[in-house]
């Protein structure tokens, strides 16, 4: 399954393997650091909205629960998924910025 | 129920029981404005109209269903014990047992429930034995801390062994307590036996209880339920699907008994009744009590185990 599969879920799916490149995190974790990282805050039901789809296609896994809070971390699905669509935003960057005028 | 639990339970219950906990502690944190409550709208929206429907959600909720099943019975069959042990200790070394010598009826209803009690230690060992191994295998291999709680189980064992102990080195008068007769006599217990008796009795039901509690929080905390189990000549099952078996034995072991244990009170209180009017129950309580109680418990862990039963055969039959 590709992260574009996930129709509104994909740009939250996308921040949220992103955040997990760096290991793994519970929800609250997650949530600041998207917000560090783009501006973007994303709400409490899109997170786990999102987290449930991504668990559900095996792109990442549950770990055991610290007290309440239960860290995810990112499978090689996940690794190869984030990967391919990361290389496809780079290149999609690349294009973009190489066809707008020179300013 | 305050704001956070009533947004978490706008999501389908198979999403809850998966999610719910860590959702709410998340909520904890974070929920600050009206757009928070909306997007937790949105979200639960989307979750009853795309997971609710799906397969593996449903097997998710059959899974629970069936893990509360077993955890009933399980709870069901040590409360059982403790009526069974209040049972045996009024109709142990009591003029019950050379009455149950001739009279062939008495003989065969306590038989039955001798019975009984073995196929349903049986069945909970069948059952309980492939769920606890991969239960404490998988909690080995995540480290979870909650593990040590299966230690309670053994820790209560301990403690009941060694009060017994004690009291065995009471009875023969290895060491001395002040007030504490080796033999009763005339059927005057004194209130140092009675204080004595009264610590096993707590030692056993409070070790029972607390067993029952650590089980069942290690089993409810785990997420087993996807692993199979082969049996030869057969198609793979589930785990908490192959213990379903184990419990119903089990359950109609405890409603055997239950029924075998009125017979029996009914004979032998027609053949003795001034037995029933005496002080045999524990530490020379009421006969009439104690037995009273005894079917009380047991008619109480009888229908809780049936309930149970009732509650995972519905998941499995809506899966």
């Amino acid at each position: 399954m590709k992260l574009t599969d996930y129709g509104r879920f994909s740009d939250p799916a996308l921040l949220i393997l992103s955040s997990l490149a760096e290991g793994p995190k519970h929800g609250y974790a997650m949530m600041s650091d998207i917000e560090t990282m783009t501006g973007i805050r994303l709400g409490p039901g899109t997170l786990y909205g999102a987290l449930t789809r991504l668990e559900k296609a095996g792109l990442i896994q549950a770990l055991p629960a610290e007290s309440r809070r239960r860290p995810y971390r990112l499978t090689a699905e996940g690794i190869t998924a984030l990967r391919e669509q990361l290389k496809l935003l780079q290149k999609i960057a690349a294009t973009g910025l190489k066809w707008l005028p020179t300013e | 129920m305050n704001l956070r639990n009533w947004l978490v339970h706008l999501y389908p219950r198979a999403w809850r029981d998966r999610y719910g906990d860590e959702f709410e502690a998340l909520l904890e944190e974070c929920l600050h404005t009206p757009l928070d409550v909306l997007d937790i709208f949105l979200g639960a929206l989307d979750a009853q109209l795309e997971l609710s429907h799906e397969s593996n959600w449903r097997l998710m909720n059959m899974n629970n269903k069936l893990r509360t099943t077993i955890l009933i019975v399980f709870t069901a069959y040590i409360a059982f014990i403790i009526a069974g042990f209040s049972l045996v200790t009024f109709a142990d070394d009591s003029p019950l047992v050379p009455l149950m010598q001739t009279n062939a009826a008495l003989s065969a209803a306590w038989t039955t429930i001798e019975v009984g009690s073995v196929i349903a230690l049986l069945a909970v060992v069948i059952g309980g034995a492939p769920l606890a191994w991969t239960i404490i295998r998988r909690a080995l291999t995540s480290q979870r801390k909650d593990l040590r709680l299966l230690l309670v189980p053994l820790y209560a064992f301990l403690a009941l062994m060694l009060y017994t102990a004690f009291m065995v080195a009471a009875a023969f008068e290895w060491i001395h307590i002040p007030g504490l007769q080796p033999v009763v006599q005339n059927g005057v217990m004194p209130l140092a036996n009675r204080l004595f008796m009264t610590g096993e009795i707590l030692v056993f039901i409070l070790g029972a209880v607390a067993s029952t509690f650590a089980v069942w929080k290690v089993v409810s905390r785990s997420e087993v339920g996807q692993e199979t189990l082969p049996l030869p000549g057969k198609p793979t099952i589930r785990l908490y699907e192959f213990a379903f078996g184990p419990a119903l034995v089990a359950t109609c072991a405890m409603l055997v008994m239950f029924a075998a244990t009125i017979v029996w009170g009914w004979l032998a209180f027609s053949a003795r009744p001034d037995l029933f009017s005496g002080n045999m129950g524990p530490l020379m309580s009421s006969t009439r009590a104690s037995f009273a109680f005894t079917l009380i418990l047991m008619g109480l862990s009888s229908g809780a185990a049936c309930f149970g039963l009732a509650r995972g055969r519905s998941a499995q039959n809506h899966s």
